[in-house]
């Protein structure tokens, strides 16, 4: 029975509190403060967020106790904060003391109270903003004229007596401006604005800060015009500064239309430059060698282009009258090769060291013709070399340092010569390059030619300083020297597949390397003899150009240029090969040298003197 | 009268107010205990001495603002309104340097272990009778408040003593915190010095008992528990803020009673 009387009370306990439920109500949730704060440190307020309600009608009620005591207190005043707020009088506020303050929410289901919130009013101090704030435009005489603004602190803050010290900070921009500008004013309650813009409405707000707080809102703004600062001096200046405007206006016009002629009253103009003989207009139309011609000057300057420089061949004569002539080059004319520029048949076909040097810096056209190195039978010198072992060619030793022609062949192992087809081969103009020509020189006068590795510089020239029989060599010479010695175990043969008689190891003359094409061959021209001997002075380097001599090639890579009696300037053709270029077969040395690259980089030919011959030139060449 | 020429020579004289009050003062605490002794028979000569006391009093504080003395002078006397300057610069600057090293440790140490709720009543100065609001502070007299001044600097000269040792030896003490403490523990002895510079113009011949509250929280620093050692730092340091705060406040209400009369 009773049992029955339990249950049935459980039940409809549950069924009410379940019908509640549907319907929606539940206890309140938990509210939550979430300010405090305190205008003057003599009172302070606090906020707080109701939780849900539950659906009820829900009633907060705030309780706290301080810090020492265990009285436990309640709200004192629940409206003048606002809705949701407590607000503690000055008898109800201590200082430097902890309050320890709980919201109770209340409705027919429960309640719930918040956590609990310390507070000490010391530091929730942020008092309102400054008021009163006022705005006087003053202009003093003879000064700058500024902006006078003035306030007052809030007034529940008691500065007075110092409970509360406060400072300030004063902000304006013109009314169209975006950015405020923000001056510190420390404890002053007034301050001067100096740099404005007259004729601007400038807005101006303050603020203020207790010692130990928080910024207060910015104030009411407060608006003023600064009127035109327009004296009679600003005035007068601009006056003047129209009138000289105008004057300036006018005298611009003036020389305008008549200006050549003042110009040239004020400045005469300079005279021109006139050279005896030369005429000008021949100049403007200009083929250069016509105007070249009226002024006495034979085959200077080459032409732009190239290709007209190129030689078809080359002859090498064996005596010393012989001159290396590129005489034949009309009968081949199936290169195309335009020889219409070089007059080569004045040339006695000897070398010259005067002769410019024909490999222009802008040689990066592709050779269109090959560039064949001729030798005659005239070539054939295999005494003297042989005997002492020595190319004609002396190397210079001194100062020629980084003035040795070399290639720049990009670490590829290519030669800058490639072989000639078998079937150029001519007794009297065949079309050699220079390993080719090595080849016969070596084939007759017993001496090798070698491509100079850059790799092995100092290999080589500590072998050449042995093959040459000590001759002096400064440190970074290479040669291209044609060691007559075939018992060199250096030497290998570049180019191999044909010997022919031509080429004659006497490479006495002096060639001058015009042009290499892509098919590798060496356009070479003869220098000049008469000139080469007067112009022969060991000391001038610079003055006079240099065209490298082959004198032997070497390991099959390795061009050994030697240059002329006349300047110093040794021609020196290396070129990267890696491995030992003694084991470098004859094969190999094809492929090297049919693989030819160049580095790209610009021809640092000097007119000035043959130097080297950088392989950029040849890079069309040799592609491929 | 005779003796109010001499007092009256001695205002403007080199010694200043203070030697001319004091001498006044005892003038008047003669005629004050003779009072008492006749109590309600007021001599003749007693009530030009007040007056002259009370005038001495007021003409002084005007006259207070001497100017400052050149350096080196041995008997120089740095005129009030800038030892109160000073003063003012000092707690102030002892407070923010508190309140930052507070702030700072609560973020490093403190976060989420509510140490905060455990601060209630811990403070070694509770028990020093301070006003807690503004009307208790107007109410007090200025000595009663510079001798409370005085007496929470001299109670917390032990406790920032130990503070540095302590903090030394903390895990990890950032650097910021540890130099503020040493900045903290330098002026508030610098502090000290210029409040008894003070309490001797102020209160000339005075000589007060040296009270101060004992500090007893050492042990509590050095606990090896991590967390009830940082408990301990962090109490002593949220005291020292208050305290600081409370010392700042005093001054600055003093100043403006003294040197400017309520009209800062």
């Amino acid at each position: 029975m009773k049992e029955n009387v339990a249950s049935t009370f459980v039940f409809i306990l549950l069924l009410f509190l379940n019908t509640n439920l549907l319907n929606g109500q539940s206890p309140p949730g938990k509210p939550e403060i979430f300010k405090c704060r305190s205008p003057e440190k003599e009172t302070f307020t606090c906020w707080w967020k109701p939780g849900t309600d539950g659906g009820l009608p829900t009633n907060y009620t705030l309780t706290y106790h301080k810090e020492g005591e265990t009285e436990i207190y309640e709200c004192p005043d629940y409206k003048t904060g606002g809705p949701n707020s407590c607000y503690f009088n000055k008898k109800h506020t201590s200082i430097w003391t902890i309050y320890v303050i709980v919201i109770n929410a209340t409705n027919q289901m429960g309640s719930s109270a918040s956590d609990p919130r310390y507070v000490d009013v010391t530091y929730i101090v942020e008092p309102n903003p400054p008021v009163n704030l006022t705005l006087e435009v003053k202009q003093p005489k003879d000064h700058k004229m500024y902006l006078w603004i003035k306030w007052f602190p809030p007034t529940l803050v008691d500065s007075r007596t110092g409970w509360l010290i406060l400072q300030y900070e004063i902000r304006l921009k013109p009314e169209k401006a975006a950015e405020w500008e923000t001056h510190f004013a420390g404890q002053q309650t007034q301050f001067k604005i100096l740099s404005l813009y007259p004729g601007q409405k400038y807005v101006v707000q303050v603020r203020c800060k207790p010692d130990h707080g928080f910024w207060s809102k910015w104030g009411p703004e407060s608006s003023i015009q600064i009127p035109n600062d327009f004296t009679m001096k600003d005035a007068v200046w601009i006056f003047v500064a129209v009138l000289s405007a105008v004057i300036g206006l006018i005298m611009v016009w003036v020389v305008a239309l008549k200006g050549y002629s003042m110009v040239t009253c004020i400045l005469p103009p300079v005279p021109g430059p006139k050279i005896k003989g030369f005429d000008t207009h021949l100049l403007e139309k200009g083929k250069s060698e016509e105007l070249l011609s009226a002024l006495g000057c034979q085959d200077f300057p080459p032409s732009s282009d190239c290709e007209d420089l190129l030689v078809e061949f080359l002859e090498v004569i064996d005596s010393e009258d012989q001159q290396l002539m590129p005489a034949h080059s009309k009968k081949y004319p199936s290169q195309g090769v335009k020889h219409t520029h070089l007059d080569l048949d004045s040339d006695s076909g000897q070398g010259s060291c005067d002769s410019p040097s024909l490999l222009s810096e802008k040689c990066e056209e592709p050779w269109a013709n090959p560039f064949p190195f001729h030798t005659s039978e005239g070539i054939e010198k295999p005494e003297s070399p042989e005997t002492n072992g020595t190319p004609t060619w002396e190397p210079q030793s001194t100062g020629l340092e980084g003035k040795m022609p070399y290639f720049h062949a990009g670490g590829s192992k290519s030669a800058w010569l490639l072989p000639q087809p078998p079937k150029q081969h001519n007794p009297r103009s065949s079309y050699h390059n220079i390993s080719d020509v090595c080849k016969l020189a070596m084939g007759t006068a017993g001496g090798s030619c070698t491509l100079v590795d850059k790799t092995d510089t100092h290999a080589l020239k500590s072998s050449k300083t042995t093959e040459t029989g000590g001759e002096e060599k400064a440190g970074e010479q290479r040669e291209v020297e044609s060691s007559h010695s075939q018992t060199d175990p250096d030497t290998a043969w570049l180019l191999p597949q044909e010997e022919t008689p031509f080429i004659s190891a006497k490479l006495l003359d002096y060639v001058e390397i015009h042009k290499i094409n892509k098919d590798g061959a060496l356009s070479l021209l003869p220098k000049q003899k008469e000139t080469s001997n007067q112009t022969e002075t060991p000391s001038t380097p610079e003055t006079s150009k240099e065209y490298a001599k082959v004198s032997r090639v070497m390991d099959n890579h390795l061009l050994v240029l030697v240059q002329g009696p006349c300047p110093q300037n040794l021609a020196l053709f290396e070129e990267p090969a890696t491995g030992a270029p003694s084991s470098l077969q004859q094969n190999q040395a094809e492929k090297d040298l049919a693989s030819f690259t160049a580095s790209p980089s610009n021809c640092k030919l000097q007119m000035g003197g043959l130097d080297y011959l950088d392989p950029a030139c040849f890079k069309h060449s040799f592609q491929g | 009268m005779k003796m109010s020429k001499v007092y009256k020579a001695n205002i403007w004289g080199r010694e200043g107010c203070r030697t001319s009050r004091s001498s006044l003062a005892k003038g008047v605490s003669r005629t004050i205990t003779t009072m008492d002794s006749n109590r309600l028979s007021l001599k003749a000569g007693s009530l030009p001495l007040l007056l002259l006391l009370v005038s001495n009093l007021l003409l002084c504080k005007s006259a207070a603002s001497l100017p400052v003395c050149p350096s080196g002078a041995a008997n120089c006397q740095v005129s009030l309104r800038d030892l109160f300057d000073r003063a003012v610069i000092l707690s102030h600057y002892i407070h923010n340097l508190s309140s930052e090293m507070f702030n700072e440790f609560d973020k490093r140490y403190a976060q989420g272990k509510g140490f905060f709720t455990k601060t209630i009543n811990s403070c070694h100065t509770s028990s020093l009778p301070t006003p807690d609001d503004k009307e208790q502070a107007q109410q007090t007299k200025h000595e009663d408040l510079l001798n409370l001044v005085l007496t929470v600097l001299r109670s917390w000269n032990d406790p920032l003593y130990h503070l540095v040792a302590e903090m030394r030896g903390l895990q990890e003490a950032p650097d910021t915190i540890l130099s503020r403490a040493i900045e903290i523990e330098e002026q508030n002895k610098q502090l000290l010095e210029g409040m008894e510079k003070i309490v001797g113009q102020v209160q000339p011949g005075v000589k007060e008992n040296e009270v101060y509250s004992v500090w007893s929280g050492l042990p509590s620093l050095q606990i090896a528990d991590e967390d009830s050692r940082l408990f301990a730092f962090y109490n002593l340091l949220h005291c020292l803020r208050r305290d600081s705060n409370k010392i700042d406040n005093y001054l600055k209400l003093l100043k403006c009673r003294l040197i400017y009369n309520n009209n800062c």
